[in-house]
């Protein structure tokens, strides 16, 4: 631990000083971020360690202007409580400006959608799930090689994006803290259980294309958008299932059409918040119980089905306290009972945030509520300013429940410090 | 000649007559529909330093690039916060109309989460960037939002000013009413005072320089004290320039990702 944090120590000193001095180019600007996040279970008794998180983190940003296009990079140098160190690229592209139009080349951020929080027609860049939605959005979003351009016509805004390569979301690992388990049939002991993952070929017929027509004017905001995209999350296939001794399950990337849309308008001070997305052929995983029969029909444990996920939302002021909620809703078309997911699964999000002494005080409280399991996910923080670009974040993220998507790590309830100095 | 000395001293009696009369009629909401109106040029451009001073001496300083157009009675206003580092290439934009009763339309956009973001325009009464300045202390509140009433009137540095009440017609509005001082003619302000719901005096807003900037009134640099919290902040404006003619095409959800060079 002590040499990973002295080499992301020197790491950053170099690459500061190497900005700095480039900096003093004409054109060039840096900035970033060192950043500790020190995270403690409040029950250890599931785990071998105390810390939920032990991170340090140093993020560089670098921009550079020219007469007609700018290029920004991104990365990050991360050690954990492993001692181990990794690096990164978040973003490489570059911009190119025509009177009308933008042209953005390289790995990319793509953020689509009005919904905070959930992710519904936010489907170009995938996620980094690997500490849940514990992160920032910033860094639970993964950059994307792409090619996106954006037209420009009065109010309105056409966008496409090219994604030759397919890059799926990064989920836990299976010693994690966050580590996701399949639902499979009680007599299924999980150590015989072996996964494999199928990505997409890197053929030119697997890329993935998105469109996006978006109008922003004073009464109301919106976007239509639609992509022919490979689902970010995998299905579980079974390709040998011979238990005790043998269970072999294959992930794999199902390919399918999204068509959605989202709005957004203000009135007498509310602002509501729309946003939906149809998924054509979504690939569901089947229930325990029906595992063993699909099998002998020829399956695979899967079926594919339609799919809607929408949101409705609202955000006002009162008192000075900037509250925010929305009700989320997943549906399967055509659902059958043998499916492992519910029909109908609804979600509610809660947020309430204040700042007292001039902003230099930050009280915040986030929440989300599963209506299907009764579980949440509590998120409060206090985050003050000890001065400008210091900021100190004390926190606690607690889960409720002992099933569904929160419920499922009720023994992962902690308290955290983030200190972060930007620059 | 005779004849000729009556006819001037009966054309000057008429115009005192009528100048005396249109002063006796000048009520306060015409004070400040003159202040709202006031020309201030078809756009405008300049860099905001925020001097941010607590109790203790300490300081805080945010710097802003802001861009303002005119369209008749409405107004759009974009800005690009150039520091402190954590907020760096955020941006913010507003719409406010002279329509009475239309709401202005406000967006965020957050590097962090890459999205534009409408945000409701009861903002208006937040305190911007943690200064001691609100949104709405920033922008011009519609005279029509106010009860006005000229309630004396005084030298401030040397000009004639009206001193002029104003009471919000929204009892829920965080002032209970404030006190004007606005420069007779040029109907800029001088001074101004900020009262608590409760009635006791909350801020002061000192008018430091004033210039005219391509024949146009501009407020150069003012500070505005919370004499309760005992925390000030110094707003200043370099590199104004009006007129310059600012594209349509600027006030855009394309320009607030896109930031400023």
């Amino acid at each position: 631990m002590k040499r990973s944090i002295t080499l992301l120590v020197i790491t950053a000193v170099l690459l500061s000083a190497g900005a700095a001095a480039v900096s003093a180019q004409e054109g060039i600007g840096f900035n970033g971020y060192v950043r500790n996040y020190t995270g403690v279970l409040l029950d250890n008794s599931d785990y071998t360690s105390d810390f939920s998180a032990i991170e340090n983190t140093f993020d560089l940003k670098a921009d550079y202007s020219g007469d007609i296009s700018d290029l920004h990079a991104e990365g990050y140098v991360y050690s954990d409580a492993d001692d181990d160190l990794t690096a990164g690229v978040r973003e490489l592209y570059f911009d190119i400006y025509f009177d009308n139009m933008d042209l953005r080349v390289g790995k990319q951020q793509i953020i689509w959608g009005k919904a905070d929080g959930v992710f519904i027609t936010d489907v170009v860049s995938p996620k980094d799930l690997s500490r849940f939605v514990l992160p920032d959005f910033d860094e639970i979003r993964l950059g994307v090689t792409s090619v996106k351009a954006d037209y420009y016509l009065g109010d309105f805004t056409l966008e496409g994006v090219w994604v030759p390569v397919f890059t799926p979301n990064v989920i836990p690992s299976g010693n994690s803290l966050w580590a996701v388990s399949m639902d499979l049939p009680s007599t299924v002991d999980p150590s015989i259980v072996k996964f494999t993952t199928d990505l997409p070929d890197t053929v030119l017929e697997n890329s993935e294309g998105f469109g996006k027509i978006s109008y922003m004017g004073s009464a109301f905001d919106f976007e239509l958008m639609g992509g022919y995209m490979f689902d970010d999350a995998p299905a579980g296939h079974v390709s040998v299932f011979n238990p005790p001794t043998s269970v072999k399950i294959i992930k794999e990337y199902q390919r399918m059409f999204m068509g959605g849309g989202s709005f957004s308008t203000e009135v007498a001070g509310f602002v509501f918040r729309g946003e939906g997305a149809y998924y054509n052929g979504k690939v569901f995983n089947l229930g325990p119980d029906y595992l063993q029969a699909d099998l002998l029909s020829g399956g695979d444990g899967t079926i594919e089905k339609d799919y809607i996920h929408y949101m409705a939302g609202l955000d006002y002021v009162i008192a000075g306290v900037n509250v925010s909620t929305q009700f989320i809703q997943e549906y399967i078309l055509d659902y059958e009972d043998k499916i492992s997911n519910d029909e109908f699964n609804s979600t509610m999000t809660f947020l309430a945030a204040r700042k007292f002494m001039n902003d230099t005080l930050e009280l915040k409280f986030f929440g989300y509520y599963g209506l299907n399991n009764s579980d949440a996910l509590v998120r409060l923080s206090a985050g003050y300013d000890i001065a400008d670009g210091l900021n100190l974040v004390i926190g606690s993220d607690i889960f409720i429940g002992d099933e569904g998507y929160f419920g499922q790590y009720d023994a992962n309830d902690m308290v955290y410090a983030k200190v972060k100095y930007s620059f | 000649m005779k004849k000729n000395s009556i006819a001037v001293l009966t054309a000057g009696l008429l115009l005192l007559t009528v100048f005396a009369a249109g002063a006796q009629t000048m009520t306060g909401l015409d004070v400040m529909n003159n202040v709202y109106n006031r020309p201030k040029g078809p756009d405008i451009t300049s860099e905001l330093t925020m001097t941010l001073t607590n109790s203790r001496g300490s300081t805080r300083v945010r710097t802003i690039r802001q861009f303002v157009k005119e369209y008749g009675a409405d107004e759009k206003k974009i800005m690009f916060f150039t520091a402190p580092a954590d907020v760096k290439n955020t941006s913010f934009m507003d719409w406010s109309y002279g329509a009475p009763g239309k709401e202005d339309d406000m967006w965020i956009y957050l590097p962090a989460l890459k999205k534009v973001k409408r945000i409701s325009s009861e903002n208006k009464s937040d305190y911007f960037m943690g200064s001691d300045f609100t949104y709405d202390d920033l922008g011009e509140r519609k005279p029509d939002k106010d009860t006005h009433r000229i309630i004396g009137e005084e030298k401030v540095n040397g000009s004639d000013c009206y001193v002029v009440e104003s009471v919000p017609k929204d009892p829920d509005y965080i002032y209970s009413r404030t006190v004007s001082w606005i420069v007779k003619g040029s109907w800029i302000g001088a001074k101004k005072e900020f009262y608590d719901e409760d009635g006791e005096l909350l801020k002061t807003l000192t008018i430091n320089e004033s210039d005219k900037v391509n024949g146009y009134w501009v407020v150069l640099d003012m500070e505005m004290e919370n004499v309760q919290k005992d925390h000030k902040t110094r707003l200043q404006l370099k590199n104004v320039k009006i007129g310059e003619g600012i594209k349509d095409s600027f006030f855009t959800e394309r320009q607030m990702k896109k930031g400023v060079r």
